[in-house]
């Protein structure tokens, strides 16, 4: 099972490098995506990422996909009164020529449903859309929190 | 005057009076001293003093199914927090603060335990709470109890949680505190978020000082 899950994902990535990808996109650009290493039980891990906008326009982030995960979803993380909860965001705004940085304690992607443990060194692709209509291809670095006590 | 007061039977038990007071009075300084010097420090925590409450025995199960009750918690400063292991970004770094603290602390205070409580038993099972405890820190003890059970420790610490059940992919809000439990089983303080692995530990260094001067 496993292994058929990994060909399926060397398939995709092997698909993918063949379409035709849209110029490095200086209008909107993403920096720095990490998934915090977890252990290969969790059914939900976390990424964050730096968004990018240079264009004079504001942009959303729509959708982000990645064939490791059954979906993704954007949340933020709340402590209000002393309770943690967590908001699902449909889409995120990038006002003109501004940055968003999803942090830890803050905004951050929920990835469903790994179809394989990740470990550091691994690099999925991940598929970024954006409200006008721009597609980002960005590969993931694994990697442990900070703070961790190791 | 003075020679004759000097040579009076009454010399020594003055003498022993005034002693008494004397280090009564250090005692009561020294005391108010460390009293202010915990509260200078909680000011973004609730001390349940004078009246902590007692926190009676429960039955729940660890993470490798074995029986967990107030026998494994007697004897032990006890640090309680809950999550449930779907919760990718706030729980683990509770649980990454948490293990810094031990670290940090476990070789000076030989009888401390870092508790995970589930709120989340259905998907958490035994297997999954313990990848996901020891993933943190090898001594850290996951506990898995029956919500509807009376007496399991979400109650009677009295925390908050709730269930957005919508799908499978389900989410829980649940208290974000760290809960201190003494070895006399009683529910000493509560620390608020945002959690820092060297303030928790000034708190817990001042917190258990108070606790032995009371003792």
């Amino acid at each position: 099972m496993k292994r058929i899950s990994g060909l399926i994902f060397f398939l995709f990535l092997f698909l993918n490098n063949n379409i035709v990808l849209a110029e490095k996109n200086m209008e909107i650009n993403i920096a720095d995506l990490w998934i915090s290493e977890a252990p290969p039980t969790v059914s939900v891990l976390v990424a964050y990422v730096t968004l990018i906008n240079n264009s004079e326009k504001p942009v959303s982030l729509v959708s982000v996909s990645c064939p490791l995960f059954s979906s993704i979803e954007i949340h933020r993380s709340i402590i209000k009164n002393g309770i943690a909860s967590m908001q699902r965001h449909a889409a995120l705004e990038i006002p003109s020529k501004s940055t968003i940085k999803l942090s830890p304690g803050d905004y951050h992607l929920m990835l469903f449903n790994p179809k394989m443990p990740l470990k550091i060194g691994d690099m999925p692709v991940f598929i970024f859309g954006f409200s006008d209509g721009t597609q980002i291809r960005v590969k993931a670095n694994i990697r442990k929190r900070n703070n961790r006590a190791h | 005057m003075l020679t004759k007061l000097s040579n009076s039977k009454f010399l020594i038990p003055i003498m022993a009076v005034l002693v008494i007071s004397a280090a009564g009075l250090g005692f009561y300084i020294s005391l108010k001293q460390s009293q202010n010097r915990l509260e200078q420090n909680t000011a973004t925590q609730d001390l349940f003093w004078p009246n902590p409450k007692q926190i009676n025995d429960f039955s729940s199960k660890d993470y490798d199914n074995k029986d967990f009750g107030l026998k494994q918690m007697s004897g032990k400063w006890s640090f309680v927090f809950f999550g449930y292991t779907n919760c990718p970004d706030i729980c683990p770094i509770t649980m990454s603060v948490m293990a810094d603290v031990y670290q940090k602390i476990v070789d000076e205070f030989e009888n401390i335990q870092i508790m995970f409580i589930t709120v989340d038993p259905e998907r958490d099972t035994a297997n999954k709470l313990s990848s996901y405890v020891s993933y943190f820190h090898k001594d850290f003890i996951g506990i898995h109890s029956e919500l509807e059970n009376e007496n399991n420790l979400i109650k009677q610490i009295g925390i908050a949680y709730f269930y957005n059940k919508e799908d499978e992919k389900y989410l829980v809000d649940h208290s974000a505190s760290i809960f201190i439990i003494d070895p006399k089983m009683r529910l000493i303080a509560k620390l608020s978020p945002p959690h820092q692995s060297e303030t928790i530990i000034d708190k817990f260094k001042n917190i258990k000082r108070f606790i032995d001067e009371k003792n």
